[in-house]
């Protein structure tokens, strides 16, 4: 039922309304941090208020990790919003790489000085069933939020976008279950919270498709 | 080379006026983009009929007008423009292989009654204007409904995703929508 081009054009702009641009990717990313991390807060308040702020301080590696979750989620935003919309420079893909191989070198680095410390004993991964239901409850907002975000833009690569944002809110997850796990050993963490954040980018890689789908239907044209 | 790059600036440019709202602008900007698509279409797929490439650019220019919040008036037009085209001709060849996957080409359709009407070999409606008439009178929810399942042959998961209404939310909308369009082409006869 094609219609006549010069009739289609005319009526696509007989109907034309008004559209404000999209903002910049790096804003959209700082504007989801901002909905994000006080969710976060709300949801590990209680564990935040028992953290022992000297140890925290003075451990180097926690602030590192914690410090390179941040980047991660909020790199991976900014990837993720940029890649909604078409014709993006795929270099920007590589921007969460940076703050990601810093998280997993300090963790992994945190591994083997555990097993030197520990021997086998460092090494022993347990399943953690308390900190679930949080980890499920921590993530459902800052999900939600870039999702809607992200169905503003035009992703020409759902998959990409959905994993990298999956990736955004694992990390910044990560950055308020840290504070309830500081003492925890590297291979927990390295196992359930960047394990989790792996599964969940993979997950979002595969609902890609589904979530962000962008046909618009011709019953657009009046 | 001047001129050309006068040429992409004057789109950028239309398409700033466009995403304010100017639809004089807009449709300048339409038919100006109008030769670019056809011949990246043509030039991808040289066997097409000219029926299917118009059809083709219709679904190009539907993106581009969908997705013109993206378009960021301080970057370049084309490659924003060519990703969108890129995207939707390589849409457009997996849905056709999904369609056709299952067709069995057949050099003579079986007759199965003598009356006229048992041997059609199209199932198309006749007067092409008059159903778009009758589409354009069905609600909105319906419309879309029709518009993705039937016409572009979606299924219901795919429909769903992009409505964002349930399968069985679609299903009655389909329902309804074919009844409401029987009963105004019939009214129409």
């Amino acid at each position: 039922m094609t219609m006549d081009t010069d009739e289609f054009i005319k009526r696509l702009a007989s109907d034309l309304r008004p559209v404000r641009p999209l903002r910049p990717a790096w804003t959209r990313a700082l504007l989801w941090m901002g909905i994000a991390l006080p969710c976060v807060a709300v949801v590990v308040w209680n564990k935040l208020m028992m953290v022992d702020v000297v140890q925290i301080t003075t451990d180097t590696r926690f602030a590192v990790e914690q410090a390179a979750a941040l980047a991660t989620a909020l790199t991976a935003a900014i990837a993720a919003f940029r890649s909604a919309v078409p014709g993006f420079d795929r270099r920007i893909l590589l921007l969460p790489l940076v703050p990601l191989g810093v998280w997993l070198a300090s963790v992994g680095n945190g591994c083997v000085q555990d097993w030197i410390r520990l021997g086998a004993d460092g090494m022993t991964i347990r399943p953690d069933w308390d900190c679930l239901p949080m980890a499920a409850i921590i993530g459902i907002i800052p999900g939600a939020a870039i999702v809607v975000m992200l169905r503003k833009g035009a992703s020409l690569h759902p998959r990409v976008t959905l994993g990298l944002a999956a990736l955004a809110v694992a990390s910044v997850a990560n950055f308020g279950l840290q504070f309830a796990h500081a003492g925890d050993a590297s291979i927990m963490v390295l196992a359930w919270h960047l394990g989790a954040a792996a599964v969940l980018s993979a997950l979002g890689g595969c609902l890609g498709d589904r979530v962000l789908s962008w046909r618009p239907a011709r019953s657009l044209v009046p | 080379m001047g001129r050309e790059i006068g040429e992409r600036q004057n789109l950028a440019l239309l398409m700033r006026a466009a995403q304010a709202g100017d639809s004089h602008a807009y449709a300048e900007l339409l038919r100006a983009l109008l030769p670019l698509v056809k011949e990246l279409v043509r030039r991808r797929y040289p066997f097409l009929q000219s029926q299917d490439i118009d059809d083709l650019v219709q679904d190009i220019l539907l993106s581009v007008h969908a997705a013109r919040a993206t378009y960021d008036p301080t970057r370049p037009f084309l490659p924003w423009l060519r990703a969108i085209a890129r995207y939707r001709m390589a849409d457009s060849a997996r849905r056709y292989a999904l369609r056709t996957a299952n067709e069995v080409p057949s050099e003579q359709p079986v007759e199965t009654f003598a009356a006229k009407d048992a041997n059609m070999s199209g199932n198309g409606y006749g007067d092409a204007e008059a159903l778009r008439q009758a589409m354009a009178k069905l609600p909105y929810g319906q419309r879309q409904a029709i518009e993705l399942m039937k016409l572009q042959e979606m299924s219901l998961k795919e429909a769903g995703a992009i409505t964002g209404t349930s399968i069985g939310a679609l299903k009655v909308s389909v329902h309804r929508g074919m009844s409401a369009l029987r009963k105004i082409l019939r009214s129409t006869k």
